[in-house]
C-alpha cells in the first residue's frame, strides 16, 4: 500500500488544463500533466483499502491499489503490467474516463479521493514512451476464424483478447478509420487520434486484420460472415440518435451532434469535408440541446470554430452543488459538474425543453423554450409540467441535439440477421455467455447494453471474448 | 445501545471510569458488559463494580488460540490512562489467561469475580469449535451465569490474513453442540446462552435462536451502520472514517450517531418479529432451541453442498420431564459462606464513614477470595480511588484460600500470618497484602514458598510484601503493583507493563518474557540470572553507584523514609538504589523479614549484585515524555 498515513499527508493534486483562451486556439489535448514525482506522492494517498471500492467502481475491475503503490515505490513498468491486466487501453480511459474509481475511493467520503485517472494515465503514458508496450503475439494459433464487426473500444479489446488467445481475428469498420465513436464522436482535444493509431499498429502485429470502409449489411452482407467464420461479435455503437419532434426539426441548420462532431473530426485529420454538406459553427450563435458529454463535445468543437455564442439547454433540473455521501458513496452521483467545454464560457441551463424551432427562407433562426417543473407523483415517479408563461425565446443559427441515444441501427445488418432484440430494441446478450439469439453470434458493447462508457465497452469486450474463446475451444484462460 | 436496553460490550481494555456516570439527558456511555481478557487491561475493582455482566474472554471466535497486540504507536495517553500502562509502549495480551490452566481455575476467576460484583452476571466467552460443548458444560458447572459462543465470522478487522483464512469455525456448529450438551445434561436452563460471529439480520437471530441462543452478539454489523467501511487499517491508525482510530484529525471523520445504530436494531427486531409470525412463535422464548423448524435449502445446487450431513447440528435433544431448554434460573454462586460478609459487617464504619477499622480473624483453605467483595464495596462507593490508607485494617491468621486479597482496592490493608495459595493479589488495585509465617514456625521463610502460583496477575496498582517464595509467574501482566519477595519461580514478571518488583532471592527461568513496562530489581547472588533471564524485550542493568544516587537526592533534599509511593514510582530510569533499598525497608518494616535485615546491614555488599530489569521499549518510551516534559519546562521558563 502506498504510504499508511500518506493521505493525512499529502494534499490531493490533479492534472490541470491549459488556459480557455489558449486551448480554444486549436484541437489538441490540453492537459497539463503532473510530473513524476508527484505522481508517486499522489499514489502514497492510496490507503490499499481492506475492501477497495475502487475495485467495483471500475467496470474493468482496475486493481487501483496495486499500481497506485507500485507507482508510490516508483516500480512504473510492473505498474504498467498490472494496469493492463484488466485493462486493454488506459490511454483511452485515462483521458476520458468519468472515473467512477474515484467517486468509489474511500477518500471521496471527504471529497479528495485519489487522482486515480490521473495515475493510470501517466502509467501508460509513461509505458508507450518507454517503448514498454509490444505486441504480445500468441505463441499457438487455434486456427479459429472470428469476425468482429464495430472497431470502437468493444471491438477493439475484444480483438486484442482473441488474438492474444491465438485466434485469427477479422475486424470490420463501416467508417475509413477505425475507433469508433472514440474517433469520430470524440474530439480531438479530449484525445488525440494519434493514440489510436499506435494501438491500431500494436493489434495489426498481434495479427488482427482491419477492414475499413466494409459496412456489414450494406456493402458486405451479414450472411458472409456467418458462412466464412466460426463465430460473429458485433460490437457496433448504439448510434440511433434520440431526436427532437418539434415544428421546426426540419429546417436546415439543426443537426444530430453527431452530425457535426465527425465532421471535425475529419478535417483534423485533414480530409476535405465536401461543402454541400459541410457544418461549421463559425460566426454562430448556437444552441446544444442535451446536458451530457455529447453536447460538451460540441460545445468544445463549437467554440473553436468561432461561434459567437454556445447555449446548452437540460430538460432535467440543475443537480445539486454537492451530493449527500450517505446515500451516494460509492456509487457515482448526480451532481453539478463543469466540464473543461462547459467552462469555456458556454451558458447553461437547465429545466428547459424546446417547444419550437423557428425558421426563415428554411433556416432556423430561432428556437422557443418553455421552463419546466419537475415533481413527484404519488408513485415516486418524477414528472415534468410546463409553467405557464414561461416561454421565451433564444437567438439560433445553428441547433445542434445531443439528447443521447437510443438503440443501435435496426436497419442493414441487425435487421438481415434477424437477431433478437431486448425491450430497449438493443441486442439481446447476456454477460456471462454474450450469445445472441444466433448462433455463434456474440455481441458485446454499447450494441449490446445501450449507450455507455468506453470502459463499460472495454469491459464488455474482453469478457465476451472470453466467452467466444470458451465457445470455439471449450474453455478459455482469457480472463472475465 | 442503553437507550434500546441492549447491553454493549467494552471489550478487552477497559473503560475510561467518566463514563460510568449517566449523561443529562439520560443517556449513559457506560457499558454494560465488561470484558475480562488475558491481558487484563484495565480491570481495575472500580471497573468490575460498575458492570451488569462480566465475561471472561477464554478466546475470540475470529482468531482462537491467539493473543492480541496493541503496537506502541496506538498507545496514546488516554488508552495508555484507560489501560494503566505507558504511553508509547506496545502492550500484548497473552493466549492464555494465566490463572486459568484448568475448569477449576475457570471456575475459581469466575468466583472471584462474582465477588468483585456479586449483582453482576458472570460471562464466560467460548469459541465455535467441536467439542465446545463439553467444555460450556463445564463453564454452567463452573457457575457462569452465561455463556457465549463466538463463531469465525466478523471481527477480523486487523487480525492477520492467517487467522482471517484458516482459524475459528461457523457459530452454528459450536452453538448447536452448546445447546445439544447442556439439555442433555440438564445444565442448560441455569445459564445464558449468547451466540455471535458475524451476526448481520434478523434471521441469523432466529436460526440461532431455534439453534438455542438465548442471547445475541453483534459487532460488525452496527459497526458499519456507524461508518466503518472496512479498510482493515485498525492496527494502523489511519482508520480514515475515524472509528478505530483515537487520532483526533481522524475522529473528526466519524459521522456515526447512536440513532444510527437504534434504527438498526429496530430493523433487526422487526425482521425477527415477522419471521416468528411466519413461525407462529408468540413468544421469543418459545422459539429458543426448536431446531426441529430448521430444514437445509434443497435448492442450493453446488458440488461442495453434497457432502453436507446437517443432521447433527439440527438435532434436537430429549428433555427429560422438568429439563428447561432455555434460561430460566440462577447460579449458585455460595456467596453466603463468604468470609467476605463478615468483613463487610465489620467494615461498616470505615465504609460509611470513613473511619479506619482493624479487624482480627482466622483463616482457613475453604475461604476462597477473601477481601474482594469487601473490595467492591470500596469500589461502588469511592471509585477506583478508594479509601485512605489503612482504613481498613485486616489481619488473618492461618492459611488462606485461593486468590487471598484479589482486586483488593485502596484503603484496604491485608496481613496474612501464615501462607497464601494461588492469585494472591490478583489484579490488585490499591490495596496492600504482606503475608509472612507466623513467628513460632520453625522454618525458614526465604527457603520456603509462601504464596502459589500466578500471583498478583493483572494488578493495577497497591503494594505487597511476601516474606518467602513465591510460585510461577509471579507478577505476570503487573500494571503498577509494587511488590517484594524472596524468590520466585518461572516466568517471573512475564508480559508486564508496569510496577515494580523487587526478587530477594533466586529466580526461575524465563524471567521478563514479554515484558514491556515496569521494572525489577532480582538478587543475582550467584551471577546466573542473566541465563534464565528471557532477553527478547529487556536489558539488564548494573544499579549506579549508591554514592551518586544519594547525592542526588540530597539535592532534592531528599529524606528517604518520607518519600511516599508517588515518589519511588517517579523516575524509574534513575535513583535505583535509594529506591530499591526504601522497599527492601518496607518489607522489613511490614514482614519483619530477616533476610531484608541481613541485606540492609550489609548494604554495600549486596547493592552490586542486584541486576536492573529494564524493558526497552519502556525506557524509550520514558525517555521522550522526559524530553517532552523537559523542552516544555524550558519554554515555559522561557516566557517568564
Amino acid at each position: 500500500m502506498g504510504k499508511p498515513t500518506g493521505f493525512l499527508e499529502y494534499e490531493r493534486l490533479d492534472r490541470t488544463y491549459a488556459p480557455a483562451a489558449d486551448r480554444v486556439q486549436h484541437y489538441n489535448e490540453f492537459v497539463i500533466p503532473l510530473k513524476e514525482n508527484e505522481i508517486s506522492r499522489q499514489g502514497a494517498r492510496c490507503m490499499d483499502c481492506g475492501i477497495p471500492f475502487c475495485h467495483q467502481g471500475c467496470p474493468v475491475n482496475n486493481i487501483i491499489p496495486d499500481w497506485n503503490d507500485l507507482v508510490y515505490q516508483g516500480n512504473w513498468q510492473e505498474a504498467l503490467t498490472v494496469l493492463h491486466s484488466t485493462n486493454n487501453f488506459p490511454e483511452f480511459t485515462g483521458r476520458i474516463c468519468p472515473a467512477p474509481c474515484e467517486a468509489a475511493c474511500t477518500l471521496n467520503i471527504d471529497d479528495n479521493p485519489v487522482t486515480i485517472k490521473t495515475i493510470e494515465c501517466a502509467i501508460v503514458d509513461k509505458g508507450w514512451e518507454e517503448g514498454w508496450i509490444q505486441p504480445q503475439i500468441a505463441a499457438h494459433k487455434t486456427g479459429k476464424h472470428i469476425a468482429i464487426v464495430g472497431s470502437g473500444p468493444a471491438g477493439l479489446a475484444a480483438a486484442q483478447q482473441l488474438a492474444r488467445a491465438g485466434h485469427e481475428v477479422d475486424l470490420f469498420e463501416k467508417n475509413d478509420r477505425i475507433g469508433g465513436l472514440m474517433r469520430y464522436g470524440i474530439p480531438g482535444f479530449k484525445m488525440e487520434k494519434k493514440t489510436i493509431d499506435r494501438r491500431m499498429a500494436q493489434l495489426q502485429a498481434e495479427g488482427v486484420t482491419f477492414h475499413t470502409d466494409t459496412h456489414i449489411g450494406d456493402t458486405l452482407p451479414a450472411k458472409e460472415l456467418l458462412d466464412k467464420f466460426d463465430a460473429v461479435v458485433l460490437t457496433g455503437g448504439s448510434e440511433h440518435s434520440r431526436d427532437l419532434e418539434v415544428p421546426g426539426r426540419e429546417l436546415d441548420g439543426v443537426h444530430f451532434a453527431m452530425t457535426f462532431l465527425p465532421q471535425q473530426n475529419k478535417r483534423n485529420e485533414g480530409d476535405i469535408i465536401d461543402p454541400a454538406i459541410s457544418l461549421t459553427a463559425e460566426g454562430k450563435h448556437v444552441i446544444v440541446i442535451g446536458g451530457g458529454d455529447t453536447g460538451s463535445d460540441c460545445i468544445g468543437t463549437s467554440f473553436r470554430q468561432g461561434a459567437l455564442s454556445v447555449t446548452q439547454l437540460e430538460i432535467l433540473p440543475q443537480p445539486p452543488e454537492k451530493e449527500n455521501k450517505a446515500l451516494t458513496w460509492p456509487d457515482w452521483p448526480n451532481k453539478m459538474r463543469t466540464s473543461s467545454s462547459q467552462d469555456e464560457g458556454a451558458v447553461r441551463d437547465w429545466s428547459v425543453a424546446t417547444s419550437s424551432i423557428e425558421g426563415e427562407d428554411g433556416k432556423v433562426t430561432a428556437i422557443n423554450c418553455v421552463r419546466l417543473d419537475w415533481k413527484q407523483d404519488d408513485n415516486g415517479q418524477w414528472k415534468m409540467t410546463e409553467v405557464p408563461g414561461s416561454e421565451f425565446q433564444l437567438k439560433a443559427d445553428l441547433v445542434l441535439l445531443a439528447m443521447g441515444f437510443v438503440h443501435p441501427v435496426h436497419t442493414g445488418m441487425l435487421q438481415e440477421l434477424d437477431v433478437t432484440l431486448d425491450p430497449r430494441g438493443n441486442v439481446q446478450a447476456d454477460t456471462e455467455q454474450y450469445q445472441t439469439s444466433i448462433d455463434k453470434v456474440f455481441s458485446a458493447g454499447d450494441m449490446r447494453r445501450g449507450q455507455s462508457l468506453v470502459v463499460w465497452a472495454i469491459r464488455e469486450g474482453r469478457q465476451c471474448a472470453r466467452a467466444v474463446d470458451e465457445f470455439l475451444m471449450g474453455c478459455s484462460d482469457l480472463p472475465r | 445501545m442503553n437507550r434500546i436496553g441492549g447491553k454493549s460490550n467494552t471489550g478487552e481494555g477497559g473503560e475510561l471510569p467518566e463514563r460510568f456516570k449517566s449523561m443529562e439527558n439520560g443517556d449513559s456511555k457506560r457499558s454494560a458488559i465488561k470484558q475480562v481478557a488475558s491481558g487484563r487491561f484495565g480491570v481495575t475493582t472500580e471497573y468490575l463494580a460498575n458492570s451488569d455482566v462480566i465475561q471472561i474472554k477464554m478466546a475470540q471466535g475470529a482468531k482462537p488460540g491467539e493473543g492480541g497486540q496493541l503496537p506502541g504507536h496506538k498507545v496514546d495517553a488516554t488508552i495508555a490512562r484507560v489501560r494503566h500502562s505507558t504511553a508509547g509502549v506496545g502492550l500484548i495480551s497473552p493466549p492464555p489467561h494465566h490463572d486459568i490452566y484448568s475448569i477449576e481455575d475457570l471456575a475459581q476467576l469466575i468466583h472471584d469475580l462474582k465477588n468483585a460484583n456479586p449483582q453482576a452476571d458472570i460471562s464466560v466467552k467460548l469459541v465455535a469449535e467441536v467439542g465446545v460443548g463439553t467444555v460450556a458444560a463445564g463453564v454452567s458447572k463452573a457457575h457462569a451465569d452465561h455463556v457465549t459462543i463466538a463463531g469465525f465470522d466478523g471481527g477480523t478487522g486487523a487480525s492477520p490474513l492467517t487467522s482471517i483464512k484458516h482459524a475459528g469455525s461457523p457459530w452454528e456448529i459450536g452453538l448447536a453442540e452448546t445447546h445439544q450438551t447442556l439439555v442433555m445434561n440438564n445444565l442448560r436452563s441455569r445459564i445464558a446462552v449468547q451466540v455471535d460471529g458475524g451476526m448481520r439480520t434478523g434471521r441469523d437471530v432466529v436460526v440461532g435462536a431455534l439453534l438455542g441462543a438465548d442471547e445475541f452478539g453483534f459487532a460488525t454489523a452496527p459497526l458499519i451502520v456507524e461508518g466503518c467501511i472496512m479498510m482493515r487499517k485498525c492496527h494502523l491508525n489511519t482508520c480514515p472514517v475515524g472509528v478505530a482510530t483515537q487520532d483526533p484529525e481522524l475522529r473528526k471523520r466519524f459521522t456515526g450517531k447512536p440513532e444510527h445504530v437504534v434504527n438498526y436494531f429496530f430493523f433487526v427486531a422487526e425482521e425477527i418479529r415477522e419471521l416468528m409470525a411466519q413461525l407462529g412463535f408468540r413468544k421469543f422464548d418459545d422459539m429458543i432451541g426448536q431446531s426441529q423448524h430448521l430444514n437445509m435449502r434443497k435448492a442450493i445446487d453446488h458440488w461442495k453442498a453434497q457432502g453436507l450431513d446437517f443432521s447433527r447440528v439440527l438435532h434436537k435433544p430429549e428433555a427429560g420431564p422438568g429439563v428447561g431448554i432455555y434460561h430460566t434460573g440462577k447460579q449458585d454462586h455460595g456467596l453466603d459462606k463468604a468470609l467476605d460478609n463478615e468483613l463487610i459487617a465489620l467494615s461498616r464504619d470505615a465504609l460509611d464513614n470513613k473511619t479506619p477499622v482493624k479487624i482480627e480473624l482466622p483463616v482457613r483453605n475453604t475461604n476462597r477470595t477473601v477481601g474482594t467483595m469487601l473490595s467492591g464495596e470500596v469500589a461502588k462507593r469511592y471509585g477506583h480511588a478508594g479509601l485512605p490508607e489503612d482504613t481498613i485494617n485486616i489481619t488473618l491468621r492461618g492459611t488462606a484460600g485461593q486468590s487471598f486479597g484479589a482486586f483488593a482496592a485502596h484503603g484496604i490493608s491485608m496481613e496474612l500470618i501464615g501462607e497464601g495459595n494461588d492469585y494472591v493479589g490478583k489484579g490488585l488495585c490499591g490495596g496492600r497484602l504482606v503475608v509472612y509465617p507466623p513467628a513460632e514456625t520453625p522454618i525458614i521463610a526465604e527457603e520456603n514458598i509462601i504464596v502459589g502460583n500466578t500471583v498478583l496477575y493483572g494488578a493495577i496498582s497497591g503494594e505487597c510484601y511476601f516474606r518467602g517464595v513465591a510460585g510461577e509467574r509471579f507478577a505476570v501482566r503487573n500494571s503498577g503493583a509494587i511488590a517484594v519477595v524472596e524468590g520466585v519461580g518461572d516466568h517471573g514478571c512475564e508480559y508486564m507493563t508496569g510496577g515494580i518488583v523487587v526478587v530477594l532471592g533466586e529466580s526461575g527461568r524465563n524471567f521478563a518474557a514479554g515484558m514491556s513496562g515496569g521494572i525489577a530489581y532480582v538478587l543475582d547472588e550467584q551471577g546466573d540470572f542473566e541465563q534464565r533471564c528471557n532477553l527478547a524485550m529487556v536489558d539488564l542493568e548494573p544499579i549506579p553507584a549508591e554514592d551518586d544516587a544519594l547525592e542526588s537526592l540530597e539535592h532534592q533534599g531528599g529524606d528517604l523514609e518520607t518519600h511516599g509511593l508517588v515518589d519511588i514510582s517517579h523516575d524509574m530510569t534513575r535513583y535505583d538504589a535509594a529506591r530499591l533499598r526504601l522497599l527492601i525497608e518496607r518489607h522489613t518494616h511490614y514482614t519483619g523479614s530477616s533476610r531484608g535485615r541481613q541485606i540492609l546491614d550489609n548494604w554495600r555488599d549486596y547493592l552490586p549484585k542486584f541486576v536492573k530489569v529494564m524493558p526497552v521499549d519502556y525506557r524509550r518510551a520514558l525517555q521522550e515524555m522526559q524530553a517532552v516534559q523537559a523542552a516544555a519546562g524550558q519554554a515555559a521558563r522561557g516566557e517568564h
